[in-house]
């Protein structure tokens, strides 16, 4: 009779690779399915100059729309001729997805931020979609938990609406975020260091962070957090866990009793299929992916009696910002300026209370800023002109270059924002794909609208002449790589496909572990929220929670 | 037993920039061999060596010429395009006194402005990604392995 494991594990990225090290750590039987390679950091991932490469990092031009990412970090992103989605004809969305042991921790922001009580209580307090079924209460001690581990430098605030946490060391900031911080804070707008899962000493066997700017593709050394450095090392130790990659899971089965059976497999390379059967089914793989297996698990959607799978997809709002110098750092010597690949966070100052409630538009977003010397010298192509008096304007304004962006936009949640099943592409392996419906809503618009003029405020603050040039279309959907919802949580099956533990209402032993259950996106980078959910999760089904 | 020749830091120095010197010309693969001199001229006008390492010394016609050759048919169209608006302004046939003028000019309004901003975008591009462009022009320090971070400690950052 072939094995029955306590639990199966679809992905292997942030949640995946912890749900791995909580429940091969509580005694559970685990088999963890990846779709994709396995790589090994310390052979896979080197610094490599843009000179050192073929085509400079643009990657090949023939071949450019193939992969998500650039020349340097294809490898750990997904080849989109396997991997095809599709678009409403008013929707234009760039899902940016891996598929590799460790999934998108191995190239990401590392942003970590806590959501806050007026994030979690959004609809409460302006009547916009549905509150959470977690409050910060409730969440605190699992963002305790994941901080404690995966190791998060930052600087305590004290703000109400970016709560503190256990942090390490913060980073030292550069000119250009030490004049960006001045600014803000005479603006009385709150900032602090970007909260980032890298490591300032050495944590967990892992060493600290060599600055060398590499992080989006991928660490060397492990000094940022990745699944593959960090989670999965200890759920091996434990005996528990087989890991099977290049498994490509096409669905969840269900037995006669309203229960997950287990899944079916392709096996990338030979196209056979494989069943695996589990007491508990978990899916980790992305948001939407997580969707799709549900969406092609049964003819209405797995555990959809709400009727509500593949609603309310929610993302943030990207792009946007401003680009120039800081005169007062022209000419400025040679520095390790992007060294971090970080900047100043400023929090998000409107909408979070009764005395910063706007008018004209709900919810928040959180700005970053940073500047001086960087890997390219993107000021080259805004100033006019050529030769050696060009070289030199280049060459003076190179250590002054600066920028603001948005780092979360709240975006609305709205039910005809959503993904389904296509009815005619299929993947590589005969699979249906997603079918992405998403647009802006005119609270969108005017979010981002307060942003551009908030950052410009900024700019102008901090003594910056901004460059003429292309500025980024601040309609890019999909550019955060922050989607979430379609599966969101609530008290009521009626009202969502999970509840708070992110379990299914209807099928007990099927839990959903990513971005699905966010009722709203709140201004905050999301993967800190994943990883607190999966580990109240894991709780929940090993009877802790 | 020793029969290695000895040679000096200084020798080899000398040895490698002979061989270097003795290389084959490039031969480029997409463009014709008046073009790729035409090319050539243009970026080296564009980032003309000084002080300071040039277009020349980061072979970014070369690279312009490689990259090209891999891209799709638009985009060699576009670079066809460009080639002959060159030659249709005289760029060709005009001496190394004369062109840096008609670059000038086609810097501004002109039938070949739109070759002038390929060529300069795809210029400067080779040449911030080359060695010459990032080490020894920008003296870009990343992507290296560092003790620490640099902080900022200059007082008049830390107000405005």
């Amino acid at each position: 009779m072939a094995k029955i494991y306590d639990a199966i594990i679809v992905g292997s990225g942030a949640c995946g690779g912890w749900a791995a090290m909580e429940l091969t750590r509580g005694g559970m039987q685990v088999l963890m399915l990846e779709a994709g390679s396995p790589v090994n950091p310390a052979r896979d991932f080197q610094h490599k100059h843009l000179y050192d490469l073929d085509y400079r990092g643009r990657g090949n031009p023939g071949q450019l729309r193939r992969y998500s990412g650039d020349e340097r970090n294809y490898r750990i992103m997904l080849d989109n001729s396997e991997n095809p989605y599709t678009t409403a004809p008013d929707t234009v969305y760039r899902w940016g997805r891996s598929r590799v042991l460790g999934g998108r921790t191995l190239h990401w922001a590392r942003a970590s931020d806590r959501m806050a009580d007026y994030e979690f209580k959004a609809a409460s307090r302006d009547g916009w979609g549905m509150d959470w079924a977690v409050d910060y209460a409730t969440m605190k001690p699992y963002y305790d938990r994941v901080e404690s581990y995966i190791g998060v430098s930052a600087s305590a605030e004290g703000l109400p609406q970016f709560p503190d946490g256990v942090f390490l060391p913060a980073m030292p900031l550069n000119c250009a975020e030490s004049i960006f911080t001045a600014a803000a804070k005479s603006l009385g707008w709150p900032t602090t260091h970007r909260r980032l899962a890298q490591l300032t000493r050495m944590h967990n066997n892992r060493p600290p962070c060599h600055y060398c700017g590499n992080c989006v593709n991928g660490c060397d050394v492990g000094a940022m957090f990745n699944t593959v450095v960090a989670t999965l090392p200890p759920a091996r130790r434990t005996g528990n866990l087989e890991v099977r990659t290049d498994c490509v899971v096409a669905q969840v089965r269900m037995n006669n009793e309203n229960r997950a059976q287990g899944v079916t497999y392709i096996e990338r390379f030979t196209n056979k299929p494989v069943d695996v059967d589990a007491k508990y089914v978990v899916l980790a793989a992305s948001t939407l992916e997580n969707t799709r297996l549900m969406l092609l698990s049964h003819k209405d959607g797995l555990a959809n009696s709400s009727g509500l799978l593949g609603h309310y997809m929610i993302d943030q709002v990207s792009g946007g910002g401003v680009v120039g110098i800081l005169p007062i750092l022209k000419g400025g010597p040679a520095r390790l300026d992007d060294g971090k690949a970080a900047g100043i966070t400023i929090a998000n100052f409107q909408n979070f209370d009764q005395k910063s409630t706007r008018k004209d538009f709900i919810r928040g977003y959180v700005m970053n800023a940073t500047g001086g010397q960087s890997e390219y010298p993107t000021i080259a192509a805004a100033i006019p002109g050529f030769g050696s008096d060009w070289k030199k304007e280049v060459k003076s304004r190179y250590a002054a270059q600066a920028r603001v962006w948005i780092a979360g936009g709240e975006m609305l949640a709205r039910k005809e924002n959503r993904v389904e099943l296509d009815p005619e592409v299929k993947d590589k392996w005969g699979i249906p794909v997603l079918k992405i419906h998403f647009t802006h809503h005119e609270n969108d618009r005017k979010l981002i609208a307060d942003f551009q003029q908030k950052a410009e405020e900024l700019f102008r603050k901090a003594g910056g002449e901004k460059l003429a040039g292309p500025t980024r279309s601040t309609q890019r959907l999909g550019g955060s790589i922050h989607e979430v919802g379609t599966a969101r949580m609530s008290v009521s099956p009626k009202e969502g496909v999970l509840n708070s533990w992110c379990q299914t209402h209807d099928i007990p032993n099927l839990y959903v572990f990513g971005g699905n259950a966010f009722p709203s996106t709140g201004d905050k980078h999301p993967t800190l929220t994943f990883m607190a959910l999966t580990a109240r999760g894991c709780d929940h089904i090993l009877g802790r929670g | 037993m020793r029969d290695n020749i000895s040679i000096s830091r200084r020798e080899l120095a000398i040895l490698f920039a002979q061989v270097l010197q003795a290389a084959p010309e490039y031969r480029p693969q997409f463009f014709s061999a008046e073009d790729f001199a035409a090319l050539e001229s243009f970026t080296e006008i564009l980032i003309p060596t000084d002080d300071t390492p040039g277009a020349r010394e980061a072979r970014c016609a070369q690279f312009i010429d490689f990259y090209v050759n891999a891209s799709p048919a638009e985009a060699k169209e576009r670079w066809r395009e460009a080639m002959q608006a060159l030659r249709t302004a005289g760029f060709h046939t005009a001496s190394a006194a004369e062109r840096p003028a008609l670059v000038a000019a086609m810097s501004q309004e002109h039938p070949a402005h739109a070759a002038y901003l390929l060529i300069r975008q795809e210029n400067m591009f080779a040449f911030f990604t080359s060695k010459p462009g990032t080490v020894e022009f920008l003296d870009y320090r990343g992507n290296s392995h560092n003790d620490s971070f640099p902080a900022c400690t200059h007082p008049e950052h830390h107000r405005v």
